[in-house]
C-alpha cells in the first residue's frame, strides 16, 4: 500500500488529501480502486481533476507491460553465460552460470559448496575479468585459498593482486545484514562495485540458509516472510542488471531418510537451477578425498539426475604452486 | 472510459474463447470458458511451468501452426519467466507445424517475433503493485480485443509478506488478495477474458524443516485424492474465483537415480508428469474430472496417449 | 537530509518488515499503512511520529534506519588476504603435524568443531589450546587471552597447570634475544592461569544467556583470542522435545559465534559428541546435534583411535584440503605422535 501524501502528484494538495483522508481513502490503492464520481462529491473536487490524479498515480506505481518480442530481444544482447571453470560443473549447468538467473549448490557439511563458490569468483574474476560480488555468511571465506587457487592460474603477482581486487566480500551473519546489503547492490551499489574493473557478473551468497534457517519454525509468517523477500531482491537483482547469483544451501533429511536441499517448500521454487554436492565416498572420513559428484536436481534446459564426478583440486591443480604457498607460511610462522 | 452499448458488444463478441485451448486437459466440453478462472497447483518440480508454456504456446502460436493466435498477458509475480525455454518450445512447435507441409523456413524467424509479439509482459514486486496493475491493465484489454487471456505466474508468490505484514489482523493479511481477486472477478465479467494462475503449494504449518530428522509431507503426492497440502490456502475471493483445478503431481522418480552407475540408463527413464483437473464450469452444475499424463521434452509438453486414465 | 539515499532506495519497494526495526516500532508503522521503504520518502520525523504515534525519537531512528541501515562497505578479496596475512593469523598448537595440516595452526576469525568418542582428547586439545593462545608474539604466538565456557564440569586445574607449565619450559629453552627474556618474565604459570577466564554453564538456557552478553565481555577484553565452548553438546543433547526448536536455536547460536569470531578476531573452538545413526540396515558414527549443525563450523575436526594411534583428520575446511595426521597425548599435553609409533 501506497499512503496518499500531498505533492505525490500534480493537483495532490494540502486539503485534497485530507479530504480524502476524512472519506477514508487513504492510500494510492483506496484511491485508484473507489468510484470516481463518487469521490469527487464527496471531496468537491471535480471529477476531471479527480481522474486525472488517479491516471497519473496508476502510472507511477504500476508495473508496465513489455511486448515479449522485446524483452526477448534484450535477453538475447544482455544474457551471458558464465564458466564455472570446471568442465564438469559446465556441462551439468549447459554450459555455466546463465545471468539473469539464481543457481544453487545444495550440499551436506564438506560437500564442497564453499570451494566451489571460491573457484567460481576466481574464475570469472581472473578469466573473464570480471567483478564478483561475494557475501559471506558462515565466516568461512578464506582470501588465502582464493590466492591458492589463483596461484596455479598465473605466477604473475600483478595479475593475481588484480584478480582479488575483483572479488568484493560483505561479512555479514543475519538476515537483516544480508536485506540490506542485497537492497543497496540494488540501489546503485552494483554499479559502484563495477567500477575500476570489469562490471559485476555475479552475485555469491555463501549461505543462504546460515541467516535464513535460524529464523524458521519460530513465528512462521515473519520468518517465511524475510526468506522470500531475500529470494525476491536476488531474483529482481539478477534480473534488471544481468548478473549471475550462485547461492549455497544445508541439506535436510526428509521422514523418509533421503536428502533434499533445505529452507523447505517455498524456497524450492526459487532457484532457476539446483545442484546437489555430495562426497563420492560418504563413509570414509580417514580416507580423505577431494573427490565429489554434482547431480543436477532442477533445471529448464537439461534433463534432470544427471551425475558428474569432480575433483575439488580442480581449481589448484598444479602441485608444485601448492608447495611453494607451504614455503610462504613456513616464512610469515617464525 | 465510457463507451456505446454497441461498442462493448463488439469488443466482447471478438474475443476469442479459450475452451478448446486444451482438450486433453480438461473433461469433455468442460475447457474453461469466458470469464473463467483455471488455477494450476502443485509443489516445485511438478510440471507446472512447463504446462503453463503448453498453454501459453498455444495461445499465441498461428492459426496456421496450430495455435489459437490471440493476445496473452503474462504477470511474472516470481520474476520466473523463463524466456528462452519459451522461445525453445515455440520453435519447436513452429517447426514441426512446418515439416507437416506448412511454409518455408525463412519465415519462422518472422513468425516467431510476431508469436511473441502476441505477449505481453509484467513483472510486479508486490501485492499492492499487483493490484494496481491490474487497475492498469484494464486500459490494455480495453486496447487490445485480441487478448483472450491473463497468466498470473504465481498467484501465492506475496502470500507470506502479506502475512507478515498485515500483522495480527487475520483480515489484513488477506486484504491484498482478497481486492485483487475482487478486482479481477470484474475485469472476468466486463472483459470475458480467461485467467490462468499457477498457485505453488506450500505447508502451512512451517515445522522446521531445516531439522535433521524433520518430517516431510512433500514430494509424495497420491495423483488424485487430495492431501493435507493440497488444500486450498489463499483467500477466500480467489477460492471462488476459480472454476478448473489442475492439481499437478509428478509419478515416484526412477528408482534410485543417483545411487549407481549414471548416465545412459537414466536417459530412458522419463519423468512422468500426472495433472488432475477438477472442473466446475458454469455451464455444467456439476463438477467433472480428468487425469492425464505427460512427459516434459525438448519441445515442451507431450501428453501420453489421448485418454490415459491414471489411477 | 536523507534525500540522495532514500530516493535510490526507494525505487525499490521495499517491505518495511525487512528492516531490522524493534517488533512494536514496526507494528506501529504497519498499522497506519506505512508498509514500504517509499511510504517514508519526504516524510519528516515529526510528520512520522504524527501519523504513526511513534514518539520524535523513535520516528528519528526509524528514518535513519531506512537511509544509513543500508549494508556495510564491502572490502576486497586483496584487502582480507592482506588482513589474514598481517593479523596474528593462527595459534600454533605445539603438535607440528596438526599445524603443518591446519597451515599454520588453528585460525583465529573462524570456528572450529573438535568431535570424537569419550577420551580421544578434545578437552585435552582444549586445555592445549587455551595455553597455546597465550604464547607471547615474540615466540611465534598470538599472545591472547581465552574464555573457557566448561559445560560438563571437565576443566581440570591441574591439568592445565602442567600443560602451563610445559608450555613456559619450552619458551624458555627457545630464548634468544632481549625480547624473548623479557616476554618470559611475564609469561609463567601465574599468568597463563590468570589469563583463562572460566564460565560454567550447567543447561543451554545457561548457555545462550552467557553468550548474548559475550560480546560486552569481549569489548571491554580486547585480548582474548580464542572462545572455547566444551562441550556444546552436552547441554543441546537433553531436554528438548522438538528436534526443530533445538536446530533454530543452534543455528542462531551459529550465527552469533560466527559474527564474534570474525569482529573481535577470535578463534572459537566447540566440541561435539558422536552419535549413531541408523540408516537401513547400517549404522554409522557421526557428529551429534544433527545435519544442518554440520555447516556451523568453518573447520571440522574428528579425533579418533586406530588401533593404538590416535588419529586426527580435518573433514570439512574451506581453506584446506582435508587431511589426517598422528598425534599423542602425554603428560606435557596434546603432541606430535613419537617418530617410532608411525608406522
Amino acid at each position: 500500500m501506497v499512503v496518499l501524501r500531498e505533492g505525490m502528484c500534480p493537483g495532490l494538495e494540502e486539503g485534497l488529501v485530507r479530504d480524502l483522508r476524512a472519506a477514508d481513502i487513504k492510500t494510492v490503492e483506496d484511491l485508484v480502486s473507489s468510484d470516481m464520481e463518487e469521490l469527487a462529491q464527496k471531496c468537491s473536487v471535480s471529477y476531471k481533476a479527480l481522474f486525472a490524479i488517479r491516471r497519473v498515480l496508476l502510472a507511477q506505481h504500476t508495473a508496465f507491460p513489455v511486448s515479449g518480442a522485446d524483452l526477448y530481444e534484450e535477453l538475447l544482447s544482455s544474457t551471458a553465460i558464465l564458466s564455472t571453470g570446471n568442465p564438469s560443473l559446465d556441462k551439468l549447468l549447459d554450459s555455466g552460470l546463465y545471468t539473469g538467473e539464481i543457481t544453487e549448490l545444495s550440499g551436506g557439511p564438506g560437500s564442497g559448496k564453499s570451494q566451489v563458490c571460491f573457484g567460481v569468483a576466481v574464475h570469472i574474476s581472473f578469466h573473464l575479468k570480471q567483478s564478483v560480488i561475494f557475501i559471506d555468511t558462515t565466516g568461512g571465506f578464506t582470501a588465502s585459498r582464493l590466492l591458492q587457487m589463483l596461484q596455479t592460474e598465473t605466477r604473475n603477482t600483478e595479475e593475481q593482486m588484480e584478480a582479488l581486487q575483483r572479488i568484493h566480500v560483505f561479512r555479514l551473519f543475519d538476515v537483516y545484514a544480508l536485506l540490506d546489503c542485497l537492497y543497496s547492490l540494488r540501489g546503485g551499489g552494483l554499479q559502484q562495485a563495477s567500477v575500476g574493473g570489469g562490471s559485476v557478473k555475479a552475485v555469491i551468497v555463501d549461505s543462504v540458509s546460515a541467516v535464513i534457517s535460524p529464523l524458521l519454525g519460530g513465528k512462521p509468517n515473519e520468518g517465511m516472510s524475510l526468506m522470500i523477500q531475500v529470494a525476491g531482491v536476488l531474483k529482481t537483482m539478477a534480473k534488471d542488471f544481468n548478473v549471475a547469483a550462485l547461492v549455497t544451501n544445508y541439506l535436510t533429511r526428509s521422514g523418509g531418510g533421503e536428502v533434499q536441499p533445505g529452507l523447505g517448500v517455498s524456497w524450492s521454487h526459487i532457484p532457476r537451477t539446483r545442484l546437489l554436492l555430495e562426497r563420492v565416498d560418504k563413509a570414509a572420513v580417514f580416507s580423505p578425498s577431494s573427490l565429489r559428484s554434482a547431480t543436477l536436481i532442477k533445471s529448464s534446459r537439461q534433463r534432470c539426475h544427471i551425475r558428474a564426478e569432480f575433483d575439488l583440486k580442480w581449481w589448484s591443480r598444479s602441485e608444485d604452486t601448492s608447495s611453494s604457498r607451504k614455503r610462504k607460511l613456513e616464512e610469515t610462522d617464525s | 472510459m465510457t463507451e456505446s452499448g454497441a461498442q462493448l458488444f463488439a469488443r466482447l463478441e471478438a474475443r476469442r474463447c479459450l475452451k478448446d485451448i486444451e482438450p486433453r486437459l480438461f473433461p469433455e466440453d468442460g475447457g474453461p470458458n469466458h470469464g473463467e478462472v483455471v488455477e494450476l497447483y502443485g509443489p516445485e518440480g511438478t510440471g507446472k511451468t512447463e504446462l503453463l508454456y503448453h498453454l501459453l504456446c498455444r495461445c499465441v502460436l498461428p492459426v496456421a501452426s496450430g495455435g489459437l493466435e490471440v493476445d496473452v498477458v503474462f504477470v511474472d509475480t516470481d520474476y520466473s519467466l523463463d524466456m528462452l525455454r519459451l522461445v525453445s518450445i515455440l520453435d519447436n512447435r513452429l517447426s514441426a507445424a512446418r515439416s507437416a507441409g506448412s511454409p518455408s523456413a525463412a519465415a519462422d524467424e518472422a513468425v516467431l517475433r510476431s508469436c511473441l509479439s502476441r505477449l505481453l509482459v509484467v513483472h510486479c514486486s508486490s501485492s499492492s503493485q499487483l493490484l494496481l496493475t491490474l487497475h492498469f491493465l484494464e486500459t490494455t484489454l480495453t486496447s487490445r480485443p485480441g487478448l483472450a487471456l491473463l497468466l498470473i505466474d504465481s498467484i501465492n508468490a506475496f502470500y507470506w509478506l502479506d502475512r507478515s505484514e498485515g500483522g495480527a489482523s487475520f483480515a489484513r493479511q488477506e486484504e491484498k488478495l482478497s481486492k485483487c481477486a475482487e478486482l479481477l472477478g470484474r475485469l472476468l465479467r466486463d472483459y470475458k477474458i480467461t485467467v490462468f494462475a499457477t498457485c505453488h503449494a506450500i505447508r502451512r504449518s512451517y515445522s522446521g524443516s531445516s531439522s535433521a530428522s524433520s518430517s516431510s509431507s512433500t514430494s509424495s503426492f497420491a495423483s488424485t485424492s487430495t492431501t493435507e497440502s493440497d488444500k486450498p490456502f489463499l483467500c477466500r475471493p480467489w477460492q471462488r474465483l476459480v472454476t478448473h483445478r489442475l492439481l499437478c503431481s509428478k509419478q515416484e522418480a526412477p528408482k534410485n537415480m543417483a545411487a549407481t552407475a549414471g548416465g545412459s540408463k537414466e536417459q530412458k527413464t522419463r519423468q512422468v508428469f500426472t495433472v488432475s483437473t477438477a472442473s466446475s464450469s458454469s455451464s455444467s452444475k456439476t463438477k467433472t474430472f480428468r487425469s492425464s499424463s505427460y512427459y516434459v521434452t525438448d519441445g515442451g509438453v507431450e501428453f501420453i496417449g489421448p485418454n490415459t486414465k491414471v489411477s | 537530509m536523507f534525500g540522495v539515499n532514500l530516493a535510490s532506495t526507494l525505487k525499490m519497494q521495499r517491505s518495511v518488515s525487512s528492516l531490522n526495526l524493534n517488533l512494536s516500532v514496526r507494528a506501529r508503522l504497519i498499522s497506519a499503512g506505512i508498509q514500504s521503504t517509499r511510504d517514508l520518502l519526504h516524510v519528516s520525523p515529526k510528520q512520522l511520529s504524527s501519523e504513526t504515534g511513534l514518539s520524535q525519537q523513535e520516528a528519528l531512528e526509524v528514518l535513519q534506519v531506512v537511509s544509513t541501515g543500508l549494508g556495510g562497505a564491502s572490502i576486497s578479496a586483496l584487502e582480507l588476504l592482506q588482513r589474514e596475512e598481517e593479523e596474528p593469523k593462527s595459534i600454533v598448537t605445539f603438535c607440528s603435524q596438526l599445524d603443518t595440516a591446519l597451515a599454520g595452526g588453528l585460525p583465529v576469525g573462524k570456528t572450529t568443531e573438535v568431535c570424537g568418542t569419550p577420551g580421544t582428547g578434545k578437552t585435552q586439545l582444549c586445555l592445549q589450546l587455551a595455553v597455546d593462545v597465550q604464547v607471547p608474539p615474540c615466540f611465534g604466538g598470538v599472545g591472547g587471552q581465552v574464555v573457557f565456557i566448561d559445560t560438563e564440569g571437565t576443566f581440570l586445574l591441574q591439568r592445565v597447570t602442567d600443560m602451563a607449565a610445559a608450555a613456559v619450559q619450552h619458551c624458555a629453552l627457545l630464548v634468544e634475544d632481549d625480547e624473548q627474556r623479557v616476554a618470559m618474565t611475564t609469561f609463567s604459570v601465574e599468568t597463563i592461569l590468570s589469563n583463562i577466564f572460566l564460565v560454567c554453564c550447567h543447561d543451554y538456557l545457561e548457555l545462550l544467556a552467557e553468550l548474548h552478553l559475550l560480546p560486552d565481555f569481549l569489548s571491554e577484553h580486547p585480548r582474548v583470542r580464542l572462545l572455547v565452548i566444551d562441550s556444546l553438546a552436552f547441554p543441546f543433547r537433553q531436554h528438548f522435545d522438538e528436534l526443530s526448536q533445538r536446530t533454530r536455536l543452534l543455528n542462531g547460536l551459529t550465527q552469533q559465534l560466527i559474527a564474534m569470531a570474525t569482529n573481535q578476531n577470535l578463534a572459537v573452538v566447540l566440541t561435539n559428541h558422536m552419535t549413531t545413526r541408523l540408516q537401513g540396515s547400517k549404522s554409522q558414527l557421526v557428529p551429534a546435534l544433527g545435519e544442518s549443525w554440520g555447516h556451523a563450523p568453518t573447520i571440522r575436526l574428528l579425533l579418533q583411535w586406530a588401533g593404538s594411534r590416535r588419529l586426527a583428520a580435518i573433514f570439512k575446511s574451506s581453506g584446506h584440503m582435508d587431511s589426517t595426521i598422528q598425534y599423542q597425548i602425554t603428560s606435557e599435553g596434546f603432541r606430535d605422535a613419537d617418530q617410532l609409533e608411525q608406522p
